[in-house]
């Protein structure tokens, strides 16, 4: 007897052990998946998720939606902090670039990729450095040779603290010696204007922005990934060049730290059988993202390989802006003091 | 392009964008960007160009919406609609409010019209403009706009400082707009973007109503309403063709150039009337140019948005962005190749720009009897819905509380200045131009290496420089004169 109730108790262990973890795996998603997008709608990565979301439903890959908040501002930290304090399970999950190595090496988030577990990266998108057509320079190695014996005098527009800003900055070290001028110029497109007036000497984009501004009199230098993109055959990488730096954005899916590993593991699935559809593989060859999917090791290389490159790279501070805040204080204090006397010499 | 309008199916959509555009438009607290935004997966399963159609007859719809409640109830149902509110209440309020609605709505198809037009015939050369000016020059266009305005509102000059003054102030915490660099966030995550345009303006405007409506001893809400016309003579629009014309334009050019575009359009506009006007005395008291300059401009800045987006896929505004994501969700490239790709669906949008503005005027004239009664609801029905928007509206804006404590913190901010006579227009538009303002001054300061004397060796730059400095100098020459 004492046998056959050790049995049973020892199946009924084993099985109160196994229920979670079965119950959890049938049943999960059982209400709709909150997929934060840190930045406005419209932008490159809303679209993106908005792409994967369209191809999850059209394919009925999940029993339940796949919602979309955006919470925009700050270069992606609003968002970023909000999945970061959310709760641990498998409902909430954030999809953030490169951003989020540069905001907490900016300076600007004191949390980072360590902070959360990784779910998968989808896609790379490859940077073009370009200038526009009437520009003296033919190649990236007459360029950075310029930005050497002349540095701090071309005008690099990008988006600081982004990850355009370390594009620059990855060329910069690649080129020992060789600095830029880095002014503010906003997001993607904004840039090709700065470029098409003459208010920057070179900027950044990605294999996607360059592609559809490239009838407007742009010159592309270079392409800052490993080998040749597969869209320009012709145009040779920074390597080629003799300039050291390699950078591209990665897009990357977090869950908030303590997600349980079964439900990072429901999304590798979903993720992986969403990469395969028709409608994501035509919309990626559309935009020119090469459709590299990551997950478990090769995934933690990857990221482990991106926050070892940020090591060396130091921010230079722009040179002296006006205290614009102290300035509006004092302003509105003076005006403060004249109504205060307005007042006075009317109730007089 | 015409063909496309013939459908049905199209008719349907540009009937049923422009329906909900101005619904949205006119309650306090939703925008048009929450709902296309919302809309658009909801496209997902349509072809690309009635999608398109669906989504651009909302935009024309929600800037059009908002001088209802402007008109009526003086909340700004949008940022674009905040000059509105300066002329379109008092005239409502003085028993006019059909009329009121009628010059803004008439208005608007005009100034929807000559943007129209624009996009039309002009789309390439004027993106091709918009490129040519640099930071500076965009910095020096704020300063301009500042100077105009310095003299709306009834108020004295040092209580418009401070009051705009104090907009600025308000926009300085968070992530610096050009170096990205935090101040003032007080190591608050929420904080790093600052105070959001639509909780302030709504807080401001809609709560610091209605506080000031609760506590007021009649204890009535304070709004307009009446029975009279909307339809306006053609005699009274033949005087305006002037203001028509100039606010128009104004509208359609600062709407080209992309982050100054909707809100200034409007407020650079009513303020050029104000100059330019016979009666600048009534403005602010219920003018009627007031209503045609404000209303006029801010529905040419819808065309005047759309023109980098289309010729250089560059959004001009808010909105466009996300109409920039439906295309490549929809799997059109925005960008210069758009027009040779697809030109379908860029004479979707251009058409549809048109025809949603006519909609709007038959839609809301066709209303205005009806709607010009709203203020009549009795109030212990209308402060809860409008309070529930509000609260509702600031909130969706990006799924945070902070953002509905901030619209409410505002409310009460709004409602003191009110009652120490500091004019909010003047809050407001300061709130909405310092960022622009830093952001392109620290930009060229950045590209030039900290050297100042671009601002005056730029001949664009100069010259709105130099306008500025005359408006300012006659202003005060004026002033000793009558004073």
């Amino acid at each position: 007897m004492p046998i056959i109730q050790k049995l049973v108790r020892c199946i009924g262990a084993g099985i109160s052990l196994c229920l979670p973890f079965m119950v959890t795996a049938a049943d999960f998603p059982v209400k709709p998946i909150t997929v934060i997008v840190p930045f406005a709608a419209g932008g490159g990565s809303d679209t993106f998720v908005r792409i994967f979301q369209k191809a999850i439903r059209e394919h009925n890959l999940s029993p339940q939606p796949i919602v979309i908040k955006n919470i925009a501002g700050a270069g992606g930290t609003i968002g970023s902090r909000a999945a970061h304090d959310a709760k641990p399970d498998g409902y909430t999950i954030l999809f953030l670039h490169d951003g989020i190595y540069t905001a907490q090496h900016y300076g600007n988030a004191n949390w980072g990729p360590a902070d959360f577990e990784p779910i998968a990266a989808t896609g790379r998108n490859g940077v073009v450095i370009a200038v526009a057509e009437n520009s003296p320079f033919q190649s990236l190695s007459e360029l950075m040779t310029e930005a050497k014996q002349r540095p701090y005098q071309l005008v690099f527009g990008t988006n600081l603290g982004a990850p355009n800003h370390y594009s620059a900055m990855f060329l910069q070290k690649g080129k020992a010696g060789a600095k830029f001028r880095f002014t503010q110029t906003g997001g993607g497109a904004k840039r090709l204007a700065q470029l098409k007036g003459g208010h920057v000497d070179l900027t950044g984009f990605s294999v996607a922005e360059y592609e559809q501004f490239k009838v407007l009199d742009l010159r592309a230098l270079a392409v800052l990934s490993e080998q040749r993109e597969s869209a320009f055959p012709d145009l040779p990488t920074a390597k080629e060049q003799d300039v050291d730096a390699v950078h591209g954005l990665m897009q990357f899916w977090w869950a908030p730290k303590g997600t349980p590993p079964d439900r990072i593991a429901y999304f590798e699935d979903l993720f992986r059988r969403t990469m395969e559809t028709k409608t994501v593989r035509e919309r990626l060859r559309q935009l020119h993202i090469a459709p590299e999917f990551h997950t478990g090791k090769t995934l933690k290389e990857t990221i482990k390989q991106r926050s070892a490159n940020l090591e060396g790279i130091t921010i230079e501070k722009p040179p002296p802006l006006p205290p614009v805040h102290w300035m509006v204080l004092g302003l509105v204090a003076i005006c403060g003091v004249m109504v205060w006397r307005e007042d006075r010499v009317k109730s007089k | 392009m015409i063909e496309l309008f013939t459908s049905p199916l199209i008719l349907g959509l540009v009937l049923l964008g422009t329906t909900l555009g101005i619904i949205v438009g006119a309650i306090p607290g939703m925008t048009g960007t929450m709902l296309i935004a919302l809309t658009l997966p909801m496209t997902f399963s349509m072809e690309p160009v009635p999608a398109l159609v669906l989504l651009v007859a909302m935009y024309v719809g929600a800037v059009s919406g908002g001088l209802i409640s402007a008109t009526l109830l003086r909340m700004p149902g949008t940022p674009a609609a905040v000059m509105t509110t300066l002329d379109g209440y008092p005239m409502a309020r003085a028993g006019q409010p059909g009329r009121a609605l009628g010059l803004g709505i008439g208005a608007s198809l005009f100034g929807g019209v000559i943007s129209w037009f624009a996009l039309w015939q002009l789309a390439e050369p004027m993106a091709d403009w918009s490129t040519k000016l640099g930071p500076f020059d965009i910095f020096s266009l704020v300063v301009l706009a500042l100077a105009l305005l310095a003299g709306v509102g009834e108020s004295t000059r040092a209580r418009g400082l401070l009051a705009g003054g104090l907009g600025v102030l308000v926009a300085m915490p968070g992530m610096h707009p050009a170096t990205g660099e935090l101040r003032w966030t007080l190591g608050i995550t929420s904080m790093n973007e600052g105070f959001r345009l639509i909780p302030v303006l709504i807080g401001m405007f809609a709560i610091g109503k209605i506080l000031d409506d609760l506590t007021s001893d009649e204890g009535k809400m304070e709004t307009a309403s009446g029975d009279d016309s909307p339809f306006i003579p053609l005699s009274t629009w033949r005087h305006q063709i002037g203001n028509l014309l100039r606010s128009s334009g104004i509208g359609t050019l600062i709407g080209v150039l992309p982050g100054v575009g909707a809100n200034i359009g409007s407020l650079a506009a009513y303020a050029t009337a104000k100059r330019a006007s016979n009666q600048p005395e009534k403005f602010g008291k219920g003018s009627e140019q007031g209503i045609v300059a404000s209303e006029s401009a801010n529905n040419a800045t819808v065309g005047g948005a759309l023109i980098p987006l289309i010729a250089l896929g560059v959004p001009g505004s808010v909105i466009g962005a996300v109409l920039l994501g439906a295309l490549i969700v929809h799997g059109l490239q925005p960008g210069p190749l758009l027009f040779r790709q697809n030109p379908q669906a860029v004479h979707a949008i251009i058409g549809t720009v048109l025809v949603a503005n006519v909609v709007m005027f038959a839609l809301m004239l066709g209303g205005a009897r009806w709607i010009a009664r709203l203020p009549s609801v009795p109030k212990k029905i209308l402060v809860p819905i409008v309070t529930g928007c509000c609260i509702w509206g600031a909130y969706a804006l990006n799924g945070l509380w902070f953002d509905v404590g901030v619209m409410l913190f505002f409310g009460v901010v709004g409602w003191r200045m009110e009652k120490v006579k500091l004019p909010l227009a003047a809050f407001v538009i300061g709130f909405i131009l310092a960022p622009v303002a830093e952001e392109n001054l620290c930009a060229g300061l950045m590209a030039s290496g900290g050297n100042y004397l671009p601002l005056v060796t730029k001949p664009i730059s100069l010259g709105l420089l130099l306008v500025a400095t005359m408006l300012l100098l006659r202003k005060k020459n004026v002033s000793t004169k009558t004073a």
